[in-house]
């Protein structure tokens, strides 16, 4: 009890202490019902809800900044890369001119192959277009290069793939004790298709054959128990 | 008899194609057999499983399942499509795609009106089954993974699926699932391994048979959605389950190759405690068995090691006749050997190419069974690859060697060689738009002409040329038989035309006035190879059931000959041989002389001499060597035959009368297929 007691006037006397230079706000560890709220004026109150409003507002304004900055020099990087990909300025100056003129030529047969053609405005305007369009994307380059298209692979062949990889894994992939073909070849298989091939057709002797074998292997089991009854 | 100097070939290196899936008809008794390569195969298991026609295959069609809807055949493949073939002109007739991705299974309801198919997606997609085509209805509830197999229960109302861990049973009008069973993994180290459900049966009494990777075969109700029994059959996987039309028996296929029988029988007398019991094991395989037919009568099974095997079940045949003995197809039964006799040259065809050979030589002479050495080594001069997807569907040379023709079901392609210092061929260019699909190809002995097999059983006749192909005439027959043709041969004297088609039917057109003179009488089974003799003009025709017949083309009756046979009777061990004939040729010197070969044997038939009695030994070569010469004439008979020479793809007498032997021993293939699985066997 007497701990308890001395904490609390303890406790009581720090908060004194706080208390006494502010007046007008009380942090109040301890706050019992019995006391009446303190007072605060309005202009206090007032300045502190501003000063956190204006606090707020600055810190939203710095983080725009910093974020700006960022974005600023990641564009700059950006850019910096694709100065490095491109080819130098007097190559794209010459790719230029050869293009230009190239564009001059054909652009001069897509007029002369349009006029026999019967359309609208319209249709001939937009098909200058595209034709201009494709043009545009061909590139007479000097040096030599080929284009080529490479093979598609569909969807359905690659999903037919996975398939047979699926099969292929469960019948022949790891944990499945496969042999090698050699070892088809064996002594065993072997007199499996001369038995074939003799008794084709003739059920009887297939049968009798059969019979033989079986009777064969139980003398020679029985005989194997034997020996090891003996030793 | 005669001694000829023999060319024994074994430099065609045919390798055929594993099976890959079946389907059996019960309704005609044909069996569809769907191979690796997108190769179709049917059967005809009335006229002793006589190989009646092939669909040449398809890069990129990998079948994974087949189906008959009635007279309709249906595959499904990994490529996503489901097709439909057209079995009178043997080509695909249209595909549909599903867009679920690779389709892993396919199956018709009882009433053949619905479709199901089990994609990649997961989903199962139900299909309606159209007068000309099938369209797409609905898809079921989708399910995460893949829908490896699934089965209609006989009312149609239900479908269950076989996924990875689990089987779902779906209600077919509403789409839901509406049970899910779930299969254990395997025990021991492969727990972490997913386990695949690959076969799925539902039979009417709600039961559902399973088999998957994890080697078990488990019995389930459907209905409370429990285990009834398991059976751990193999270490490996169960690929394959077939049920039986009276749903008394369950054939399962496992890896090892061995097939299992299981059958719902009451262990005591009383009928009422019936359960799945399993009866008997089948070890006819080498490699694994991923297809399964199971007939009234017989278990018929295929897989990996390419090898058909009808195994008729004792209890349901006679015992020790012919019908119950074991059947092992391993090759083709028409003949992928063209032979050029004037040139010497030898054509081999491939699914994806052609090889032209030239054989050898050797000098000097020796005893019967020496072995001659060889001067010149036999050459490969022209190695042909095809164009475009379609596997070669038939190949044609003719007898100078100047002109190589092929087809493919899209286009048919003619090549010019000339032998010069140098081989070189040219693409005949500008070939008639007749020459659309054409099934088999035949030149014309005088190498003038090409005879084409069209659809419905019509021929056309185009003439080569230095300059040009050049179309001269279809010839068409009056039966109005829609079957395509197998066999087409042309007579040496350029007057005759002989073609068989699958009805049994076999027509003569007389080619100097170009319409159809005979139609040789309609025999029951199957011709499989037919001829024309070069001197007398008779056709000689060999059928599934080695039955043999000759008859007179000027006189259009069969000859004395062929009606002494016909009285006689063939021997029982003729009779009983299980290949087919593939190919039958003559002998100029000796016009007597009928020359025939099936796989096991080959076979000169002298047409002067008696035929054996029913009691004689048929293959008495053996023996009539060692009888003095005074005393042969007594013993001899017209069957001469030789089994010196085994397995045969090709027989056929050269015009300087040496035999050439085309030989594909057994051994050789089976040293080149994919591996099996490690098994212990003793002593190994």
């Amino acid at each position: 009890m007497a701990k308890k007691q001395r904490g609390k006037a303890s406790s009581s006397s720090k908060t004194a202490d706080i208390e006494k230079p502010t007046k007008s706000f009380t942090l109040s560890l301890e706050s019992s019902d019995d006391e009446a709220p303190e007072e605060v004026t309005f202009e206090d109150s007032k300045a502190e809800a501003l000063r956190s409003m204006k606090q707020a507002l600055d810190t939203a304004r710095r983080e725009k900044q910093l974020l700006k900055e960022k974005r600023r020099k990641r564009q700059e990087l950006f850019q910096e890369q694709k100065k490095r990909k491109l080819l130098s300025a007097d190559v794209l100056e010459e790719i230029d001119s050869a293009f230009s003129k190239k564009q001059k030529q054909s652009e001069d047969e897509g007029e002369q192959e349009e006029k026999p053609e019967k359309e609208g405005g319209d249709g001939k305007k937009k098909k200058k277009k595209k034709r201009s369009g494709k043009l545009a994307n061909a590139r007479n380059l000097k040096g030599k290069y080929t284009v080529t298209t490479v093979k598609e692979r569909t969807l359905a062949s690659f999903q037919q793939q996975v398939a047979e990889e699926f099969i292929q894994s469960r019948l022949y992939g790891p944990g499945t004790c496969r042999t090698t073909s050699e070892l088809v070849a064996s002594p065993y298989f072997i007199f499996c298709q001369v038995f074939y091939s003799m008794t084709r057709g003739d059920a009887f002797l297939q049968r009798f054959y059969h019979l033989v074998c079986c009777s064969l292997v139980l003398i020679l089991s029985e005989q194997s128990f034997c020996v090891a009854d003996v030793k | 008899m005669g001694e000829f100097k023999v060319h024994r070939v074994r430099f065609f290196d045919y390798i055929p194609s594993a099976i890959r899936t079946m389907a059996f008809n019960s309704q005609t008794e044909r069996l569809a057999v769907a191979r690796a390569d997108g190769a179709v195969e049917i059967f005809n298991f009335n006229d002793n499983f006589f190989q009646e026609k092939v669909i040449p295959g398809q890069d990129g069609r990998a079948i994974e399942a087949l189906c008959w809807v009635g007279h309709r055949l249906f595959s499904a493949g990994l490529n996503g499509e489901i097709t439909e073939y057209d079995l009178e002109n043997l080509r695909p007739q249209y595909t549909v795609d599903a867009y679920g991705g690779p389709i892993w299974t396919i199956s018709s309801n009882s009433q053949g009106t619905q479709l199901a198919v089990g994609c990649e997606d997961g989903t199962v997609k139900i299909f309606a089954i159209l007068e000309e085509r099938i369209q797409f209805q609905r898809n079921l509830n989708r399910h995460k993974g893949r829908i490896i197999s699934l089965c209609w229960h006989p009312s149609s109302a239900q479908i269950a699926a076989g996924m990875t861990d689990m089987i779902t049973i779906f209600d077919a009008e509403t789409g839901h699932a509406t049970r899910r069973l779930l299969v254990d993994r395997a025990t021991g180290a492969s727990k972490n391994k997913e386990v695949v459900v690959w076969s799925v049966g539902y039979l009417s009494d709600h039961t559902i048979i399973s088999g998957d990777s994890a080697g078990k075969v488990q019995i389930w109700n459907g209905l409370t959605g429990t285990l009834v029994r398991t059976y751990l059959v193999t270490k490996w996987d169960v690929l394959v389950l077939s049920v039986s039309k009276d749903e008394s028996s369950v054939i399962a296929g496992t890896s090892e190759g061995t097939v299992i029988q299981f059958q719902f029988i009451s262990s005591t007398v009383d009928q009422h405690d019936k359960e799945w019991v399993r009866t008997r094991t089948f070890r006819n395989h080498s490699h694994d068995v991923s297809a399964l037919a199971h007939t009234d009568t017989a278990v018929v099974s295929g897989g990996m090691d390419t090898q058909l095997v009808v195994r008729p079940l004792l209890d349901k045949v006679e015992k020790n006749t012919q019908e119950s003995a074991l059947r092992k197809i391993a090759f083709p039964h028409r003949s992928l050997v063209g032979c050029a006799k004037k040139a010497g040259l030898l054509l081999f065809q491939f699914p994806d190419r052609l090889e032209l050979w030239k054989l050898g030589e050797s000098e000097g002479h020796g005893k019967p069974g020496d072995r001659l050495p060889v001067k010149r080594k036999p050459e490969k001069l022209i190695e042909l690859k095809r164009k475009g997807e379609d596997h070669i569907c038939c190949s044609a040379l003719s007898a100078c060697g100047g002109w190589l023709a092929y087809s493919t079901v899209s286009n048919v392609r003619l090549y010019r060689i000339q032998y010069s210092n140098t081989i070189s061929i040219n693409k005949v260019s500008k070939l008639p738009k007749e020459l659309r699909s054409v099934h088999q190809l035949c030149f014309s002995s005088d190498s003038s002409k090409l005879f084409a097999s069209s659809c419905q059983s019509s021929v056309i006749v185009v003439a080569v040329s230095q300059q040009e192909c050049r179309y001269l005439h279809t010839l068409k027959h009056k039966t109005g038989s829609r079957q395509p043709v197998h066999l087409l041969c042309a007579s040496d004297d350029g007057k005759w035309l002989a073609t068989a088609n699958t009805d049994c039917e076999i027509h003569i057109y007389n080619l100097h006035k170009m319409k159809l003179h005979c139609m040789v009488p309609v025999y029951n089974s199957c011709p499989t190879t037919i001829a024309i003799h070069p001197v007398t003009n008779n056709l000689i025709s060999v059928h599934a059931d080695q039955q043999i017949f000759e008859f007179s083309l000027v006189q259009k009756e069969y000859t004395q000959w062929s009606r002494r046979l016909q009285t006689q009777g063939l021997l029982s061990l003729w009779l009983e041989r299980d290949t087919p004939i593939t190919h039958i040729t003559f002998n100029p010197k000796n016009l007597d002389h009928i020359i025939l070969h099936d796989t096991y044997m080959f076979c000169i038939i002298d047409q002067s001499l008696p035929f054996p009695e029913l009691n004689a030994v048929l293959w008495n070569q053996m023996t009539l060597k060692s009888l003095p010469v005074s005393q042969r004439i007594g013993q001899s008979h017209a069957f001469k035959i030789c089994k010196s020479f085994q397995h045969l793809m090709c027989v056929s007498l050269l015009e300087d009368l040496s035999l050439v032997v085309v030989e594909r021993p057994l051994l050789d293939i089976m040293s080149q297929l994919p591996a099996p699985v490690r098994q212990k066997k003793f002593a190994t």
